[in-house]
């Protein structure tokens, strides 16, 4: 057993005028890594996990922060998990975005911390990555050879590692938001603030009147990336979300994610938890599609709100 | 919002609510700690510790770090002088034979920076012959389990019994209605305070020896040092920096420090070692898991009939004096209420674990986790309110208990009632199932006057008045944030009739203060409030003497007032104090104004059947934890607390409420996230992100009430409130989630998964009604 080191090592840093520039420099210094808020970066370091001899600041580097042009929202990879938080846009438009904002860190980190910086860590449990996969969103990285747009459920490709090519940075996410899209994230902690997600689940949901007409559930913390869970469509697409369907939907995000047992919980738990936050995150989005959830209430951070949903619906019984 | 129940005694410092004094200092980050510290030639150490809980060593080859430039020493057990040291004497600063935990010290370096001392403890190989391992205690005291300290004339690992047993505990149990019996456990925690174990050790070339160390039993850590390290105490200086919190941490002289003089005296340079976040947790000393199981009976009249225990301690791999805190259990399981009749047997058992120290609360938490939880269960199988009948079976005023434990004032009554009110508990406990909310109870004993653990309980101080007027207080007690700086300038400026800012109050170290026995039991403000204000009395006598000379008046004749020397209370002829001590100092035949005192408070030690009265005082207090728990997921939100403490006399009520809320908060802490877990020989949560530290969003708002009792023995009647507020949250909560959800909870912490475990196995109470024969669980 070793002692933590008490100080990062020392590190060369390049602050580029821009993307183009950025990348460029990212390509002719592999094992060069970016550095915006450095909330993960810094503590990589010092943990020697990361041992780097350049950092490529981009804190400073305009990614075009929150846009809605018709269904599509993009939010530029520097813009901070605070803005996020913050944003009358988001709190509108996918809620889900904010209640993930607003529990990760704290509102120092937050205020430190970018989206970029979040997808690109490809921590398990990173708390950006669920809503974002349940509207579909895509990726935009910039590489030496042009930009190109991915799946943004492609980027992370293990704990802690990405599909970026050597070169490449991520740039923005533009997530499909159309009108009456409803949507929520919650997650079990096992303190009330400044902890990582045991399981994080995000839903969204289309409605055309009661009938469902789209079923999306992303979960994080449970699996090696963050993961949409598959088979929602079948059963929910052109039904009404009776006990019935959110039991089945529940079941299949239990059965599709895949978590370890840690300090913050057991697998089994996990498995549970996720059954009961599913239903949960499906009802309260569903709410919001329908507009009977209330305007400006976010969602309690585990989603239990006997308020609104009574106690004993709030979730599939065993 | 708090309230103080005051009384109406006419001060002019104490009773006000006054900012504590270092506050300034340490929000602006102004105070320098240990680690700040900067000494020229000062060489950084750092640990090789065991990976393995419980194996032989077979060699240690340092060869390789001792070659490293940078490096000026490299210590193992071969190459230095140590003594055994530990209750028992059953530990070794370097272990020379064996390893018996995760983090053991095996080697240690000295060297001129952080990273080649890092290096070098990569390059010192030590070959392990691994042993089978025990980290359960049940298990340890089984035929056949690995022996842990061969060396030691013990059996089945049990280091330690304390049995006790008063009244006729078979008629007790035929005259009780219903017994309710249960088992209770808790978990390793940490103390955790923000500053870890710093210590830096410098031998000056006459060989006499400097440590400067955050503990807070600066003379008994002096002492220990000489003894195990073979070295003359009377040339050891223990300086003691400002503490970045301890909460018991930081009380027993442990390991690391033996290690730092031992690097000191081998490389001749200054030595700091700071132990890392991780070494915090896994290298120093924890709160120990307590498992009980319990019986409790009670008579149709809803008379407490008995309790009966059997109490086992996982104390870890060696004996600090953390191994105590079974004797405070002891305490509760006997004394918390009027019990007629009572057993305990205690064992503390050896374990291959981090070992237990002396956390704030010391056993009282985890014993009033088991002894609350029944005393509500009890009330239940009755079908007696709870809070009605602890106020049946409550402590009083003047009472001894069947332990000798005297008690002479006691509020349990006052703070019973004061939280049943304002939680509004008559009307919403057990009424809110379906909002899955729940209220709990729970209350405590507590000693509150010192606690004559060694042969003097007792304290020096002594004061010293300068021409300017500053009083200076040099008192033996120390600050480690629980503002006892505070309350020992308010009593001094109270008594001698001074402001508050004219004092200032020095602990710094051995060379200067006065013998004390530490910073332990809440027993400053008592013990070393006791102690200031006698200095402060004496000097004062010396003021008025001094006044009355230079003024030709009788000293009878005259007294102080906010700085003012009055003759029969005449202001207008007033002179100010520090004019008086200037006529005297300045002139041929002068003397200095300077006054000590020793304070002991009147107790005993117990006797060897644990019965004696170990504290001038004992203090009390109450809690009413409202919860909601999420059923499905198993998250508690604890939405309301209040709390009600005896605390003799308010002196700074803000003081007070700082510590009961506190205390509060961590108890919430042991309650729902704080553990220690350990999975296959890996620490999971050595760190603050994973250990699940109560953060700002974590407790509710705390309503404390301040009952005051006025001791006849405490200073100003104040008694001791240092560990009050964490020893109830873990019973009221678990009370609170049974009351929300009818599942009893058997173990804290009651972390998610736990309670959905809980809920699947239906877990609830086990009663037996006497009168039907029938048991209900």
């Amino acid at each position: 057993m070793t002692a933590a080191p008490v100080a990062a090592p020392a590190a060369e840093v390049f602050r580029p005028a821009d993307v183009a520039e950025a990348v460029r420099f990212l390509a002719d210094h592999p094992g060069a890594v970016p550095i915006a808020g450095g909330t993960d970066v810094m503590i990589d370091r010092r943990l020697g996990r990361l041992s780097t001899g350049w950092l490529v600041d981009i804190s400073h580097l305009d990614t075009g922060g929150i846009v809605r042009d018709g269904d599509d929202l993009t939010i530029g990879a520097t813009t901070t998990i605070r803005s996020i938080e913050t944003s009358r846009e988001l709190a509108d438009t996918a809620p889900a975005l904010v209640e993930a904002a607003r529990v990760l860190g704290s509102v120092q980190i937050r205020n430190m911390a970018t989206l970029g910086g979040n997808l690109c860590h490809a921590t398990p449990s990173a708390e950006m990555p669920p809503p974002l996969l349940v509207f579909g969103s895509s990726a935009a990285l910039a590489g030496p050879s042009g930009e190109r747009s991915i799946d943004l459920a492609d980027l992370a490709t293990g704990p802690g590692t990405t599909s970026l090519a050597p070169g490449e940075m991520l740039v923005s996410v533009t997530a499909a938001v159309p009108d009456g899209i409803g949507s929520c994230y919650i997650r079990q902690t096992i303190r009330w603030a400044m902890d990582l997600a045991g399981a994080g689940v995000a839903a969204s949901v289309e409605t055309d009147g009661d009938t469902v007409t789209a079923l999306r559930v992303g979960l994080g913390a449970v699996s090696p990336i963050p993961m949409l869970v598959p088979g929602l469509d079948d059963i929910a697409v052109g039904h009404v979300l009776d006990p019935d369907v959110l039991a089945e939907a529940a079941a299949r995000a239990r059965d599709a994610c895949s978590p370890i047992s840690d300090a913050r919980g057991t697998a089994d738990y996990r498995r549970h938890v996720v059954a009961v936050l599913t239903a949960r995150a499906i009802r309260i989005a569903a709410a919001r599609a329908r507009g009977t959830w209330p305007i400006d209430r976010l969602a309690p951070p585990n989603g239990f709100d006997p308020e609104v949903l009574p106690g004993r619906e709030n979730g599939p019984v065993r | 919002m708090a309230v103080t129940q005051a009384t109406s005694d006419a001060h002019s410092v104490v009773g006000k609510r006054i900012p504590k004094l270092d506050a300034p200092d340490k929000v602006t980050g102004a105070t320098v700690y240990a680690d700040d510290m900067r000494i020229p030639g000062l060489l950084t150490a750092a640990i090789k510790r065991s990976p393995h809980a419980h194996a032989r060593i077979v060699s240690i080859d340092v060869s390789k770090a001792e070659a490293l430039p940078g490096v000026h020493a490299v210590i193992h057990a071969g190459n230095v002088t140590q003594r055994s040291f530990g209750y028992g004497h059953d530990n070794e600063p370097l272990k020379s034979r064996k390893v018996r935990c995760i983090g053991d010290e095996v080697a240690a370096v000295a060297a001129v920076d952080a990273e080649i001392a890092q290096q070098a403890l990569d390059l010192i190989d030590v070959d392990y012959d691994l042993l089978p391992e025990v980290d359960d205690p049940h298990a340890a005291m089984l035929p056949g389990a690995p022996v842990i300290h061969e060396e030691l004339d013990i059996e089945g690992n049990v280091s330690m019994r304390w049995d006790f047993e008063t009244g006729d505990l078979a008629a007790a149990e035929r005259d009780s209605a219903v017994i309710v019996e249960g088992t209770y456990s808790s978990p390793q925690a940490a103390p955790a305070p923000i500053e870890t174990h710093v210590v830096i050790a410098d031998f000056d070339p006459t060989g006499h020896l400097t440590v400067i160390s955050p503990v807070h039993m600066v003379f008994m850590y002096r002492k220990e040092l000489a003894d195990c390290l073979g070295l003359d105490w009377q040339r050891i200086t223990i300086k003691q920096p400002p503490v970045g919190g301890s909460f018991g941490g930081k009380i027993d002289i442990d390991t690391h420090d033996f290690i730092t003089v031992l690097l000191a005296k081998a490389a001749q340079r200054p030595v700091k070692l700071a132990l890392t976040r991780e070494e915090e947790f896994i290298g120093a000393r924890t709160r120990q898991p307590i498992h009980f199981k319990l019986r409790t009976g009670a008579d149709a009249d809803g008379n407490i009939t008995f309790r009966d225990a059997e109490v086992v301690s996982d104390n870890g791999a060696y004996n600090a004096w953390g191994s105590h805190a079974m004797l405070v259990a002891m305490n509760t399981v006997t004394s918390l209420y009027q019990v007629p009749a009572s057993r305990v047997r205690s064992a503390v058992v050896y374990t291959n674990k981090n070992y237990g120290g002396s956390v704030r609360g010391f056993g009282n938490p985890q014993a009033t986790f088991a002894v609350e939880q029944q005393t509500e269960e009890l009330a239940d199988a009755l079908g007696i309110d709870p809070i009605a009948f602890r106020l049946q079976n409550a402590n009083t005023a003047d009472s001894t208990t069947t332990q000798g434990l005297e008690i002479t004032t006691c509020g349990l009554t006052e703070c019973l009632e004061a939280v049943r009110d304002r939680s509004g508990w008559v009307e919403r406990r057990g009424t809110q199932r379906e909002k899955f909310r729940g209220l709990g109870a729970a209350t405590y004993i507590h000693v509150g006057g010192g606690a004559r653990i060694y042969g003097s309980d007792g304290c020096g101080a002594m004061i010293k008045i300068d021409d300017s007027g500053q009083v200076a207080l040099i008192s033996g007690s120390s600050e480690l944030g629980q503002g006892s700086e505070t309350v020992l300038a308010m009593i001094v400026a109270e008594e001698i009739g001074v402001p508050v800012d004219v004092v200032t109050v020095t602990n710094s170290d051995t060379d200067v203060k006065p013998w004390d026995v530490g910073v332990h039991a809440s027993r400053t403000t008592f013990v070393a409030g006791n102690a200031a204000r006698l200095a402060a009395r004496g000097a004062k006598a010396k003021l008025l003497e001094a006044a009355a000379e230079t003024l030709g008046i009788a000293a009878a004749e005259l007294d102080i007032e906010d700085g003012m020397i009055l003759r029969n209370g005449d202001r207008d002829t007033a002179v100010p104090y520090a004019k008086a001590i200037r006529r005297r100092l300045l002139r041929e035949q002068s003397s200095i104004i300077m006054s000590s005192a020793f304070y002991d408070p009147p107790t005993e030690k117990q006797d060897e059947g644990f019965i004696g009265n170990i504290s001038a005082a004992y203090g009390f207090g109450a809690h009413v934890a409202e919860v909601e728990v999420d059923p499905e997921t198993g998250m508690i939100r604890v939405v309301g607390l209040w709390a009600a403490h005896d605390v003799g006399r308010a002196i700074n009520p803000m003081s007070c409420e700082g510590q009961i809320e506190g205390g509060a908060v961590m108890g919430i802490g042991l309650a729902l996230t704080e553990e220690l877990p350990v999975q296959d020989g890996r620490f999971l949560a050595p760190n603050l992100h994973d250990y699940g530290m109560p953060t700002a969003a974590d407790p509710p708002r705390i309503d404390v009430t301040l009952v005051e009792t006025i001791d006849p023995e405490g200073p100003y009647g104040a008694k001791g409130i240092g560990e009050g507020g964490i020893i109830l949250p873990p019973a009221a909560i678990a009370n609170a989630v049974a009351d929300a959800i009818g599942i009893r909870p058997r173990e804290y912490p009651m972390r998610p998964w736990k309670v959905v475990d809980w809920i699947q196995r239906n877990e609830t109470s086990t009663v037996v009604d006497q009168r039907t024969g029938e048991a209900s669980a």
